[in-house]
């Protein structure tokens, strides 16, 4: 599991491309979205600026892009023949599809990284306590582990590159809007409201948010019961579907 | 003789209606090469995918070192290394990471692990080139690449599947001379698909022809060779006047099958050209019929798998279809 990991970091160390451009979206509803909505008070985001409210939700939108285009490089390598040697290696296959999932975490903490600072800059206040910080990348680092995993589901049956864009970004977007990313779940129609409380991204930003900008941990043990849930079933069904994967 | 491979009536079809693999009966023993030819879509790598736990049979046993393959495949996922027809090396890593990468999969603990990296990467000649990015390496570099990953495992079986299909001639004779050198040392099973027929006669112990899911044929080079009949030996004589003497003195040395004169060639079949030829000569001599010219054709793998299989092996479409692919792959 761990070399997965690792071969993850070896990749990235020679090519970072990626996760720079991928940070250019989230970096525009920071430094321009987020100021100009804040400006309209539109939105009732309690004692918080408004930008400040919706970084870790940018943040979780641009991990979770991260994790869910992970599938892209399973389907890479259906298409090569890695998956069918590492199938013929004695490493397990739960391993392999657990351990490829958490190596997108590893990606998702770098695309992290890079937007902090900037969120920093235009004067976004965190809470200024390393353990905080620390558990908020840890749980970021967590919860890519599953939404790579739903991207290793879709890979099992969306075998081509260009399904599986198309596809990708079909989950992403409903996740995002219908979550408490940008706006509390509070003030979305009721029907919304329902989606939000099943929508694992609602619980992951709200984690990240109490970690990193209020410091109100009120809800936090509730908020990791879900990421954990989440995740199980996730793994478990990635797993069941990587069989269809490579036949 | 223990054997490597054994497979029992094996059948396997896909989506209940394609019959990928008809009813499969195949030993190898230990230490041999074994090829298994035959043209595309004929079973070959369908076969392989189930003697290395990738797939289960429909119907029908196999098994690899005497385990069964589909109860006891982690037990031989621990002893063989297989290396597919597409790449499987990372592209986006170097070739020293590749095989670092494969060496922890692999189990090989930290102590032992450098050593043994040093060690393939020097047989597999790449030691200049390990920390390069895969990406700008040659086809038949990615292929000693693959194969140095697969010894790091030091395997009692390797399967390859088509292992050097699209690389030029040159590259595909430092694979099969790395692939010699490697079962020499280390007295594994080599199991090899290839619709390259050059390449089963040339480094094969025992070859399999395979078509349309069956086994047609199966037999050393030599053997299947004989079996399609006769070497023929052709003399070119001067002038068209060859006596029905002279026909009947060669026909009646004991190493000849046939005799046939036809416009001023003399076409000899027999057993073996080599071994005939001096007598033939010699008669011939005596009879006073000088010959111009001497030719001897043998049978080839071709004329094997045409009688065999009905067909001839066609294989052009195949290699750039495979070539493409292996391009668009190297390029990410």
């Amino acid at each position: 599991m761990l070399v997965m990991i690792e071969l993850e970091l070896r990749r990235l160390k020679h090519d970072r491309t990626e996760i720079y451009s991928r940070a250019i979206q989230p970096i525009l509803w920071i430094v321009v979205y987020g100021p100009i909505m804040g400006g309209v008070k539109a939105i009732p985001t309690g004692d918080i600026p408004y930008t400040d409210f919706i970084t870790p939700g940018v943040l979780i939108q641009s991990t979770t892009f991260v994790s869910i285009f992970y599938g892209l490089t399973i389907v890479w390598e259906r298409e090569s023949g890695i998956l069918k040697k590492l199938l013929v290696t004695p490493a397990s296959r739960y391993a392999t599809v657990i351990g490829r999932s958490m190596a997108s975490g590893v990606r998702a903490i770098f695309q992290a990284l890079i937007i902090v600072p900037v969120a920093l800059l235009i004067g976004v206040k965190f809470v200024l306590n390393p353990l905080y910080f620390v558990s908020s990348l840890f749980i970021i680092f967590l919860a890519s582990g599953g939404f790579a995993a739903i991207s290793i589901f879709v890979a099992s049956f969306m075998k081509t590159r260009e399904r599986f864009m198309g596809i990708g970004q079909a989950i992403i977007m409903p996740l995002f809007f219908a979550s408490n990313a940008l706006y509390p779940v509070k003030i979305m129609p009721p029907l919304l409201q329902e989606f939000a409380l099943v929508n694992p991204m609602s619980y992951v930003v709200d984690a990240v948010r109490s970690l990193m900008i209020t410091g109100d941990l009120s809800n936090l043990p509730l908020d990791l019961v879900a990421i954990a849930i989440f995740d199980l079933v996730m793994f478990v069904i990635a797993s069941i579907s990587f069989r269809k994967i490579i036949e | 003789m223990e054997l490597a491979v054994e497979a029992r009536s094996l059948v396997k079809v896909y989506d209940g209606r394609i019959k990928a693999l008809d009813g499969v009966d195949l030993k190898v023993e230990m230490g041999k090469v074994f090829a298994l030819l035959g043209p595309n879509g004929a079973g070959k790598t369908t076969l392989m995918r189930i003697l290395t736990t990738q797939l289960k049979p429909t119907s029908g046993e196999a098994f690899v070192f005497n385990f069964d393959v589909v109860h006891h495949g982690s037990e031989i996922r621990r002893i063989v290394s297989y290396i597919p027809q597409e790449m499987s090396v990372w592209t986006d890593i170097s070739g020293y990471e590749n095989l670092l990468i494969y060496a922890k999969i692999y189990g090989i603990d930290s102590g032992s692990r450098e050593k043994a990296i040093e060690e393939v990467l020097r047989s597999m000649d790449m030691e200049g080139v390990k920390d390069n990015l895969v990406r700008t390496y040659s086809g038949g570099m990615v292929r000693r690449l693959e194969i140095a990953c697969a010894l790091l495992a030091k395997p009692k079986i390797l399967f390859l599947d088509e292992p050097t299909i699209g690389l030029d001639p040159s590259a595909r004779k430092a694979v099969w001379e790395k692939l010699t050198s490697f079962k020499k040392d280390f007295e594994a099973t080599v199991f090899f698909n290839t619709h390259y027929m050059d390449e089963a006669d040339l480094y094969s112990d025992e070859i399999a022809i395979i078509n349309k899911g069956k086994l047609v044929k199966l037999g050393s080079s030599e053997e299947l060779k004989h079996s399609v009949g006769g070497e023929v030996i052709v003399f070119g004589i001067n002038g068209n006047d060859v006596g029905e003497d002279v026909l009947e003195a060669v026909r009646s040395s004991s190493l000849v099958k046939d005799v046939i004169f036809h416009n001023s060639e003399l076409s000899v079949v027999v057993e073996n050209a080599e071994i005939a030829l001096p007598s033939i000569i010699d008669i011939l001599k005596g009879k006073g019929v000088p010959a111009k010219k001497i030719s001897m054709t043998k049978p080839t793998l071709d004329d094997v798998f045409l009688k065999y299989a009905g067909t001839r092996l066609d294989t052009i479409g195949r290699i750039s279809e495979v070539t493409q692919v292996r391009r668009m792959i190297r390029r990410g």
